[in-house]
């Protein structure tokens, strides 16, 4: 544990020490306890000092310092003070290192520590600044993000034989622009690979691609994107992709210990769930910001039996609006301005989550000042910090592991109040039964063993032992070390010896059976890391700087202004004694209305990006100024505007992608096609072909599982937990369902799974929003020799030999690239497993190199060979 | 040899060291740098004084008034209370507590150590001590970040990973940045210490070891015969160039072939590069690799300097725990660290020095805060521990055209406040950037909407009068 974070509290009422010089007399001086303030200690230090230079109309440096309103706020060089951080103050900086005042007398020892006490007791008398940073600055309103989708007219264009739908159109009407053409379509493994691959994250298993082979159903293709959105594994695919924009990790970060959170994986399945039953997105959102507040949770709770379905899907969903780190535990009220350094950053990654994830804006940069990049104003970044401030409550913080809710109705739980606490009642009775019963036979036991000694010395021994250790005569003692153990054992001896006695061991157990039984009668209730209003008047003051010891004025819940929404965000403060303030359902409300001009745009362009691996907006966690421009405007509009007119439908999104030819085209471009479009578009922005993608960290890892017939379909559940081995590589340790999919794998902040981080798992600090794609040597010494690949290739090796023992490099190569091997590579794998088997037979010597089991053996490594270079080869990695 | 090395026909892909990314391939084969890409400027801005760094992290936090900052006035009113104006913020320590061991003046230059550091003290007058450093936050973490990442938010790149980025490794076979975890347990915060935060993941630091295999996964558990190992490289090498073969042009294939053959390059180099055996028993010796207490220190910076030589560009060296965080007696843990870590890094600055590597390597001492002048109050009583110290701190430099034999600003008379010539963190690591060529405003990548920089919104100097 960090000590230092166990801090004796602080006091406001200071110790001021009237010394008029320690180094003079070296001796403590006479002490009182007073709460210094402005008023009576620092203005007339300020009078006697810095009146001649920083008062009336025209201060230095901008700087009043008679005005307890303008202390905070400061003059030229910013805020001259910060609450509770004297040593981190600009006044005390000036005073303390001497360059203030430039002339006269500087401050004594005295009025340096009064100054310095004051400001560290919370600068009592100093007002909230005033001024604060509110830019009318409307520079870049007109950006074509911040106003509404319109939907385009699907465009007319020449080769209108490649259009199977409206997408194709727009990328044509680009294409033929600049005098190019879409590339073939894919063959129809490929496309089934790509397609298992985008959807479900996994390889098609070899019967599927029999299965669509064997299919020349008019509509077999759409059937086979029919059956991978159908797959429970869909939702697991998906589940991943929101999961890092909303920077899911089951472990608190921020500290060392990095303490687990054992509830977070109840909002990774509800994302699961929610992709798998395509639930309508802006439905998803106002779940997740407003769950409680959407499905009337406090309603429920106060007046059903039991909270419905939908409730408690509700507050499961706020999940989302806890994934921020947090690793606050009781004892950190303690700490010195624990708000400032923990709970109000916990906020602010709150707010950047959201933000990024569902608006696609850099916000952040609004929390120190207005207009970094986009118009986007201080004052409206903390309306929105408002939103969350009745939940977050950084002056009334609840620790992270106590800021749960049960999935119980008040019902519920004042029934299970009462009966637990019959339970307890009836337990304690039970252990009181429990040690009569020991007492007695203890006695029992003492009388017994008593009895067993000499006659002579019985009543001398029982004397010993009654008389107080220290009162003991040298003969009394040494009975007393001689025979204590025997008659008076204790703990463990004691059970012991008394399990002796049958009757007693028949009493005992009845009663522990008992107690048993009442424990069993206790009733629990599960538990959800939630987001919920907590009791009390919230505050949310604009933080000059963003620094939550210089608080400006208060602000109102509200939204970005900068935005152009047909519905402005509405909000009024409920009755007093309202449970929630439907505040953050307010803000969702507003965010998930049809015409937002980010919601809709932000989420196609990011179902896109996965799809093609390049976000129509390249950029998909900015789309502000400094954001990338869309590559296809008019089609992200008609993407966004029909996402809205299906009802939000994120299958439907998969559809029509899917269902387009520009998706359907071929990456592997043929050399005169490629030629000419690269000399026009080397990047491929304009869709001239499909790309080729590399998998990501989890569908390889789970690719690798599945090909080697390891993989387990187990949805849902806890956290598959990771271990750190001797040697620093963080594994998921065997044992039951240890091969569970790699979204039910554990993330520690600090003890990243190593495979998964070595292939680029983000690590979480606050949310990805895009992921980054390495190609380093450990990678590669990963494949080739980490246990779990050794492991991989052994299963796909024995899986292969015996589901086709006559044929195993066409079963492996099936397998492992979803598609028949070719004659030439046939051949190949055919003569690698002969010489393999070879150069494994010379490691014997000639006597045990004809035994058909030494044979065999050599086989059967030369496949797990073959197999394991087949998992580490490009294609295996890379989708076409 | 490595069977990967038969095939080693890229070797113009690998001038990246660990890894390539499109910088590497980019520069390679000439395609645009495209503005969202993955630009690496790859070269210095200037002239640099240093080629390498050898960063000696001190997790806890080492107490700059028992080692570096004497403070006479703190043994004058020892046991006493202080006045408010050094008086502790939070009410942690009360009693003033005076340095238990003599401090010396040592070099030509007298520049003054501690009794506990009669090695490292050999060399002062290569050493600047800045005396005035100050950091924003007193719990560790927050202040590790500060130190490691420039800022008290998690979750950024290290200094380690903006230099591998800024210049990339001078060796084609080991990595740029290169972090040395104590094999007895793992640092306070962990593989952050060695993050690349948002920066491609490519600049993180690469663990080696100085037990077993140097990295992880650099073999099998079960190493397999040689002529095994060639057969399977074979056979991967082609299947890799059948599938490159039917897509022409596609820069991330050759990247990934590039990349096998890169790694077994790094078996026989890393290999190399941490076999210490290669060293005479007197070096050995000089480590103290014969003796227990600085067998596990003396061992990193053996591999440290070895690492360096062969074109490693950055390593960062850590102790288990947080082994400075002195809550509980002060003085006796202080010495321990001290006679675990002082001989070692003694013998580094002597052996850098005699090989000629001192002037292009520079040597980073210090933690992520100091400790109070004070002692922890425990249970009311003056205990003796030392408590967190963010408000001035000392830590040196050495090496690479530093200017040896100086200390640098001043903490007030008690070591509380740092006073003199105040030195945040961020005038630190431009100070650091710059001797290696490279220019804090200028080394920037592209995030989340803003161009990042390790100085992030500082203003921060170059500390010119460290230079030499």
């Amino acid at each position: 544990m960090t000590t230092a974070l166990v801090r004796s509290g602080f006091k406001a009422t200071l110790r001021v020490a009237l010394l008029i010089s320690l180094l003079a007399h070296g001796a403590l001086a006479e002490e009182e306890d007073r709460e210094l303030t402005f008023q009576n200690d620092i203005l007339p230090i300020i009078r006697t000092r810095c009146i001649r230079c920083h008062a009336g109309v025209e201060p230095k440096a901008g700087l009043n310092l008679t005005n307890s309103s303008s202390l905070l706020s400061g003059g030229e060089s910013g805020p001259t003070l910060r609450i509770g951080a004297a040593e981190f103050s600009l006044l005390y900086e000036k005073v303390s290192s001497g360059k203030m005042p430039p002339v006269g007398q500087k401050l004594t020892a005295e009025e340096k520590g009064l100054l310095r006490s004051w400001i560290n007791a919370g600068a009592k008398g100093v007002d909230a600044a005033a001024s604060i940073d509110e830019s009318d600055d409307l520079t870049g309103v007109e950006h074509w993000s911040f106003h509404p989708p319109v939907r385009p007219d699907v465009p007319v264009v020449r080769q209108s034989d490649h259009i199977q739908n409206p997408i194709d159109a727009f990328v044509l009407e680009q294409l033929e622009a600049n005098g190019l053409t879409m590339a073939a379509e894919a063959e129809r493994l490929t496309l089934l690979r790509r397609a298992s691959f985008d959807l479900t994250g996994l390889p098609p298993s070899p019967e599927s691609v029999e299965q669509f082979l064997g299919d020349d159903h008019p509509l077999a293709y759409e059937r086979m994107i029919d059956r991978l959105l159908a797959s429970p594994r869909y939702g697991e695919r998906w589940a991943r992709h929101w999961l890092d924009v909303a920077g899911y990790a089951d472990s608190a970060g921020i500290l060392s210990e990095d303490r687990p959170l054992p509830l977070a994986w109840r909002y990774r399945d509800y994302v699961i769930r929610a992709f798998n039953s395509d639930k309508p997105y802006d439905r998803f959102l106002q779940e997740q910001i407003a769950g409680d507040e959407l499905t009337d949770y406090w309603t429920a709770y106060e007046t059903m039996d039991r909270l419905p379905d939908d409730v408690i899907e509700g507050i499961i969903a706020t999940g989302f609006l806890r994934t921020a780190a947090d690793a606050s535990r009781p004892d950190f009220n303690t700490i010195k301005n624990a708000a400032a350094q923990y709970y109000y950053p916990t906020m602010f990654d709150t707010l950047q989550i959201v933000c990024s994830s569902t608006m696609g804006l850099t916000v952040q940069c609004a929390r120190c000042h207005s207009h970094k990049f986009d118009p986007i104003s201080q004052v409206d970044y903390f309306r929105m910090q408002a939103v969350f401030s009745t939940a977050f409550r950084p002056d009334n913080w609840v620790p992270q592991m106590e800021r749960r809710l049960h999935i119980a109705s008040k019902k519920e739980k004042d029934a299970a109040d009462q009966r637990n606490a019959e339970v307890d009642a009836n337990v304690e009775k039970l252990k009181a039964e429990q040690s009569v019963v020991q007492a007695d036979f203890t006695d029992r036991l003492f009388k017994d063993r008593l009895a067993a000694l000499p006659e002579a010395i019985q009543s001398d021994v029982t004397t010993a032992l009654d008389v107080e250790a220290e009162a003991r005569t040298e003969v009394q003692q040494y009975l007393a070390e001689k025979f204590a153990k025997v008659l008076r054992p204790q703990g463990k001896e004691l059970d012991a010896a008394l399990g002796e006695y049958a009757d007693y061991k028949s009493g005992t157990d009845d009663i522990n059976f008992r107690i048993a039984a009442e424990e069993r009668r206790r009733w629990l209730f599960d538990e959800v890391r939630a987001v919920y209003d907590l009791p009390g008047e919230a505050t949310t003051p604009v933080l000059l700087r963003g620094d939550p010891l210089t608080p400006g004025p208060q602000v109102e819940p509200g939204s970005l202004t900068t935005l152009d929404t047909p519905t402005p965000f509405e909000w009024t403060a409920p009755v007093s004694e309202a449970k929630t303030s439907g505040q953050r359902l307010a803000f969702v409300r507003w965010l998930t209305q049809p015409q937002h001009p980010l919601t809709a745009r932000v989420m196609v362009n990011r179902i896109w990006m996965h799809h093609f691996g390049t976000g129509i907006v390249a950029t998909p966690h900015d789309f502000g100024i400094a954001g990338a421009t869309p590559s296809h405007p008019a089609l992200l509009d008609w993407l966004a505007t029909e996402f809205v007119r299906s009802g939000w439908s994120i299958k439907h999104m998969h559809r029509l992608i899917l269902a387009s030819n520009t998706w359907r085209q071929r990456s592997r471009a043929d050399s005169l096609h490629r030629e000419m479009c690269e000399s026009i578009d080397p990047d491929n922005s304009l869709l001239w072909r499909q790309s080729m993608r590399r998998v990501e960290a989890e569908p390889l890892r789970d690719a690798l599982l599945s090909v080697s017939g390891t993989l387990s379909d187990r949805l849902y559940g806890t956290p598959q937990t990771v271990a750190r081995q001797k040697d620093g590589e963080v594994i998921v340790p065997e044992g039951q369902d240890q091969n569970r999919r790699s979204i039910y794998v554990q993330i520690l902040r600090l003890n990243p799974e190593t495979m998964l981080q070595v292939f680029d798992q983000p690590p979480i600090s606050v949310n990805c929003t895009e992921r980054s794609t390495s190609t380093v040597s450990t990678q590669a010494l990963t494949l080739l020799n980490s246990d779990v690949m050794t492991a991989a290739a052994i299963s796909f090796a024995d899986h292969v030999c015996t589901q086709q023992p006559n044929d195993p490099v066409g079963r492996a190569v099936l397998i492992a690239f979803s598609r028949p091997a070719d004659s030439d590579e046939r051949g190949l794998l055919s003569q690698f497993v002969e010489e393999q088997t070879t150069l494994y037979l010379n490691q014997h010597d000639e006597k045990t190199r004809i035994s058909t089991d030494v044979v065999s053996e050599a086989r059967r490594q030369a496949i797990v060979d073959l197999c394991h270079m087949l998992l580490s080869a490009n294609e295996f990695v890379y989708v076409d | 040899m490595s069977p990967f090395d038969l095939m080693s026909r890229r070797e113009a892909l690998c001038r990246f060291g660990a890894g390539f990314g499109g910088l590497a391939l980019n520069s390679l084969f000439s395609t645009p740098v495209d503005a969202a890409g993955i630009p690496s400027p790859n070269r210095a801005h200037f002239e640099p004084r240093a080629k390498a760094v050898i960063q000696l992290y001190m997790h806890g936090g080492p107490s700059h008034v028992d080692l570096l900052d004497p403070k006479p006035m703190l043994t004058k009113f020892d046991g006493t209370t202080p006045p408010d104006e050094v008086a502790d913020d939070e009410n942690r320590t009360k009693h003033l507590m005076g340095s238990p061991f003599s401090f010396k003046q040592y070099g030509e230059s007298g520049l003054e150590f501690s009794e506990i550091q009669p090695f490292v003290s050999q060399h002062a007058d290569d050493i600047a001590v800045i005396r005035s450093m100050f950091t924003e936050h007193r719990n560790h973490e927050q202040a590790i970040w500060m130190a490691q990442t420039g800022m008290t938010i998690a979750g950024r790149p290290t200094l380690g990973a903006w230099t591998a980025y800024g210049l990339g490794a001078e060796t084609s076979n080991l990595p740029a940045f290169v972090a040395l975890p104590d094999p007895s347990g793992q640092s306070v915060d962990g593989v952050r210490n060695w993050s690349s935060g948002w920066l491609p993941p490519l600049y993180q630091g690469t663990v080696f070891r100085e037990q077993g295999s140097p990295v992880l996964h650099l073999q099998p558990k079960e190493p397999r015969p040689r002529s095994i190992e060639e057969s399977r490289a074979r056979l991967l090498q082609q299947l890799n160039e059948r599938h490159l073969a039917a897509r022409p042009g596609e820069l991330e294939l050759e990247a990934r072939i590039a990349s096998f053959e890169l790694a077994g390059r790094m078996q026989l180099a890393a290999t190399d590069a941490l076999d210490l055996s290669q060293e005479t028993a007197e070096t050995q010796k000089l480590y103290g690799l014969d003796d227990d207490t600085t067998k596990s220190y003396g061992t990193r910076c053996l591999m440290a300097r070895r690492l360096v030589e062969r074109g490693v560009r950055f390593v960062s060296l850590f102790m288990a725990g947080q082994p400075w965080d002195t809550h509980t007696n002060n003085n006796e843990g202080t010495k321990t660290c001290c006679q675990r870590t002082d001989k070692p890094v003694g013998a580094l600055l002597t052996d850098l020095k005699r090989r000629g590597l001192l002037d292009s390597t520079l040597i980073i001492w210090g933690g992520e805060f100091g400790r109070t002048p004070a002692a922890e109050q425990r249970d009311g009583k003056a205990a003796d521990g030392r408590d967190h110290h963010p408000y001035g701190f000392s830590m040196w430099l050495a090496g690479g055209g530093i200017k040896g034999g100086q200390h640098y600003g001043a903490t007030d008379d008690f070591g509380y406040r740092a006073v003199e010539k105040r030195t945040q963190t961020a005038d630190l690591h431009a100070t650091i950037l710059h001797q290696l060529g490279l220019d804090h405003e200028s080394l920037t990548w592209h995030h989340n909407g803003r161009d990042e920089r390790l100085t992030d919104v500082y203003e921060a100097s170059v500390l010119e009068e460290l230079i030499a």
